[in-house]
């Protein structure tokens, strides 16, 4: 018997189900609304999301260059100034959001989807599973990324930030998995796990959908930080110009700014160094506004206050 | 180091010198400047053979001769230690003529001794005139002591007119000091080393093998023949004080010498903002921030002659740049003096046209003839006729191979290198303008470039070119070992594209012309022959462009006329050379 079959008709567990969606969504614009620092992360985010699926249509494919202006200052029709060949700084920016983004998004994904399979398998099973899977763990966290980047970039050229988020994230999974695995080691105990399992529910069930759901929050706010460390990581690479050249990739561009226009001596390539320094920290704020919300949404405990 | 500080003191106070500067008084103030062939590290040996080194050229490291930045003549020099010398119109013997008066800072005089030993110690590292390859061009094959003062080296039987200026360009070391590191019967060895069979390579790898030795070998002190010598160092400078026993003690001002040590240009140029240098070599520089060190009190700018220049050149190994119609076509639509201007504002002038020379010397070389060569002015007309002829198809405003597979240039340039970077950008960006699928590409730093380079994965680079002034040098930098052409104990051969580092993978023969042959008579060859051949490479170079000669550099340097002056002017001959060498001429002045 279930809890469905007693509600009359057209009340079944799907619109219990779609109740609680609306709470939690209700519950979610209360929490945007208590500050207003987290409707302004949301914004910005969806600014970003926006500027990446749309941005590089809004441009040629080759974006225009003025020969006579090289390191051009801001006006209205530059609010960036131009790059050292008269391209718009504003639009290579624009244009060059997808690639930052789409890594920082594989990066995410798949440091999350790693590091939670792991820590859930070691930490659901226990036993040589756990030692086996926390050595791999501990041996993953020992790997110095950078060095490791530097080494592979150069017999590696990362063409796509496709590839570049999968060796991000496969240098970044150790702490998620560490965390996954205590959560499970302490969940697993708990009397609902024990219930489930009375009742003879198969160990996939448990763990995807009981002992998943409990962490999903904290996963969530994992991978928004994940993305963070991407866009620092994949920047940074570029910065040091050892990864494949884009006159658009937002670290290249702080690396031409500095080295080749000297941003940092003089004030003319100085736009050019501040726009994608601007955009980094104008996402990084975004992540952060929202990973702040997420916490007091999933958090009971912040909830109740 | 007391003990010498103190004699060092009492003789700066007994040597009468022009501003009567002595080692305790200041008068002639401390000359703050850069190495710009090096950074400074604390921990390396005082040792010139050491390439991280703590001895700075021209200061405490002297050569027998200074080479004079000439157009033409590669083998002018200003006197070193070497205060004359002759050689036979072959150059098979050069005679050196020590300076009477040469001493080392501890008071021993430079002698014909020291010479040897450091010419010995040369043969342990190889090249120019000391290598022990049997039959390589240009090789001393014996050096005589005549007296104290004068030594006599004597090419092989395979003869080069670079000898005299590699000779010249012997650094001089203290027999006293690193003679120990010759094992005894080292010159026999050395005889033996010149030979072929199983004994000589034993004996090449002996001497070879000393290498390492001689490179990591310590003195506990400075002992320099220079106008100064090395004081101490530490990871942020190098702090050299007068040479009382130099040579030539009076022409020297300054009483002591600051090399500041430098992470990158950015530290250089702002260095030069601040005022803190009296001098620096050239470093590229932005516009901007030229205007900037330009704008502080007492900087100037000194230009000179560079015999450099840049260029892309092509893999012709790989289609379609083995056409010379696309390599033609490329050229008429880059936009040389764009690229220069986004590049190297400051440092750089377009190339008047492609023929392997410097432009300033190629006027000099070719005189009127440079005028009939093709400029390859931006013409878009003309590529869309030679991308035709090479049997190129334009399909959607695109250039593509005629079996309408894409045509895809892919320009790689080292990426620390942020002029080649930003030329190569502008390249490609004109490309694309004009239907040709471009991009850049980069290499993680120079070294691991060139093995790409060599190795020939890369389609198109960028390649430095013109090395002059000697015209073999010009040209060996295209018709050389990087083209298939490499000569072996006397003898050129020319290998397939993919082998023996033969990455241009051009034609051993165009026209019947063999240009590896011709750049090689070049080592042998009067001035008059030399021009001829230099006329015919050019017009070659001019009309298959196995690369396209992009800019030429122009020579930047930075002085500070506040504490000094006396400056070289525009375009001296000595611009070139470090600082210590203008004052061992006598240039600089205190103000």
């Amino acid at each position: 018997m279930t809890v469905t079959a007693m509600l009359p008709d057209g009340q079944g567990g799907g619109s219990a189900r779609a109740t609680l969606r609306r709470n939690f969504w209700r519950g979610v614009a209360r929490v945007l609304r208590r500050k207003p620092s987290r409707v302004a992360g949301v914004v910005i985010l969806a600014l970003f999301a926006l500027m990446a699926v749309v941005g590089p249509m809004l441009y040629p494919a080759h974006l225009p260059r003025d020969d006579d202006a090289l390191y051009a200052p801001p006006s209205l029709a530059h609010p960036f100034g131009t790059d050292f060949e008269g391209t718009d700084v504003l639009a290579l920016v624009v244009t060059g959001s997808r690639y930052v983004i789409l890594t920082g998004l594989a990066t995410a994904v798949i440091t999350v989807a790693v590091g939670t399979a792991l820590g859930l398998l070691a930490g659901f099973h226990r036993g040589r599973w756990d030692t086996v899977l926390m050595r791999v763990t501990d041996l993953q966290l020992t790997i110095p990324g950078l060095p490791l980047l530097l080494v592979l970039s150069t017999v590696w050229k990362f063409e796509g930030p496709l590839e570049m988020g999968l060796v991000l994230g496969l240098l970044g999974w150790g702490g998620i998995a560490r965390a996954v695995r205590s959560q499970t080691l302490s969940l697993r105990e708990r009397g609902f796990i024990e219930a489930a399992r009375g009742l003879g529910l198969s160990t996939p069930h448990i763990v995807v959908r009981e002992l998943l759901p409990g962490m999903a929050p904290y996963i969530a706010m994992n991978m928004l930080i994940a993305v963070t460390g991407a866009i620092y990581a994949q920047v940074g690479l570029f910065f040091l110009g050892v990864l494949p050249f884009d006159s658009n990739n937002w670290g290249v561009m702080l690396n031409l700014a500095v080295f080749g226009g000297g941003a940092l001596t003089s004030a003319a390539a100085l736009p050019y160094l501040l726009a994608p320094l601007l955009a980094i920290l104008l996402l990084t704020l975004g992540i952060v506004l929202v990973v702040d919300a997420m916490d007091e949404i999933f958090n009971p405990r912040l909830r109740e206050e | 180091m007391k003990r010498l500080t103190a004699i060092a003191a009492l003789a700066a106070i007994a040597t009468a010198t022009a501003c009567g500067t002595t080692g305790t008084t200041s008068s002639g103030g401390i000359y703050t400047t850069i190495d710009g062939a090096k950074q400074i590290d604390a921990s390396a040996p005082i040792n010139p053979f050491n390439p991280q080194g703590s001895t700075f050229v021209g200061y405490d490291t002297m050569s027998l001769g200074w080479p004079k930045n000439d157009l033409m003549n590669p083998d002018l020099f200003y006197p070193g230690l070497a205060a004359s010398w002759s050689a036979t119109p072959d150059q098979g013997e050069v005679v050196i003529h020590l300076r009477p008066n040469a001493r080392w800072s501890d008071g021993k005089p430079v002698t014909s001794k020291d010479v040897r030993t450091s010419i010995g110690l040369a043969y342990t590292q190889g090249g120019s005139a000391y290598t022990v390859n049997a039959g390589a061009a240009g090789a001393a094959a014996d050096v005589v002591i005549v007296d104290d003062k004068t030594v006599k080296i004597t090419q092989g039987a395979n003869r080069s007119n670079a000898f005299l200026r590699n000779v010249l360009s012997t650094v001089v070391v203290p027999d006293h000091v690193y003679g120990a590191l010759l094992p005894a019967g080292f010159w026999r060895t050395l005889q033996d080393a010149r030979g072929t069979g199983p004994a000589a390579d034993k004996a090449k790898t002996e001497i070879t093998g000393l290498s390492q030795k001689v490179i990591t070998f310590s003195p506990r002190e400075d002992v320099s023949a220079g106008p100064f010598v090395l004081e101490r160092v530490n990871p942020g400078a190098a702090l050299l004080k007068r040479n009382p026993y130099f040579y030539d003690s009076a022409k020297i001002v300054p009483d002591k010498v600051k090399v500041l040590n430098y992470t990158g240009n950015e530290q250089i140029w702002n260095y030069l903002v601040s005022g803190k240098l009296d001098s620096a070599p050239f470093t590229a520089v932005p516009a901007a921030v030229m205007a900037r060190i330009k704008a502080t009190a007492g900087n100037e700018v000194r230009k000179g002659y560079s015999p450099v220049a840049a260029s892309m050149a092509f893999n012709q190994s790989r289609k379609p740049y083995d056409d010379p119609h696309v390599r033609r076509a490329l050229a008429y639509l880059i936009d040389r003096a764009q690229v220069t201007r986004v590049a190297s504002p400051e440092a750089g002038t377009p190339s008047i046209a492609t023929t392997g020379i410097h432009g300033s010397a190629a006027k000099a070389w070719l005189g009127p003839g440079l005028a009939g060569l093709n400029p390859y002015k931006v013409d878009p007309a003309k590529a869309d006729q030679e991308l035709r002829a090479a049997g190129m198809v334009k399909r959607k405003g695109q250039w593509g191979f005629a079996d309408g597979k894409p045509w895809k240039v892919r320009l790689t340039v080292p990426a620390e290198f942020s002029d080649w970077v930003a030329a190569a950008k502008s390249i490609t960006s004109q490309l694309n303008d004009h239907g040709i699928d471009a991009s850049v590409t980069t290499s993680a730093d120079y070294t691991l470039y060139l093995e790409e380079l060599a190795s020939g994965k890369l389609d198109v680079g960028f390649w430095l070119m013109a090395l002059g002034p000697s015209p073999y040098n010009i040209y060996q930098r295209l018709y050389g070992s990087a083209n298939g052409w490499s000569l072996l104990a006397g003898r050129l051969t020319h290998s397939p594209p993919g082998k023996d580092g033969n990455w241009m993978g051009g034609p051993e023969k165009i026209g019947g012309v063999n240009p590896g042959e011709l750049t090689n008579r070049l080592n042998l060859a009067t001035p008059e022959e030399q021009k001829k051949i230099v006329g015919t490479l050019a017009a070659l170079t001019n009309q298959q462009l196995p690369v396209i000669q992009l800019y030429d550099y122009v020579n930047t340097q930075f002085v500070n006329t506040s504490r000094y002056t006396g400056w070289p002017p525009h375009d001296s001959e000595a611009l070139r050379l470090p600082a210590g060498v203008w004052m061992q001429l006598g240039m600089i002045e205190k103000k």
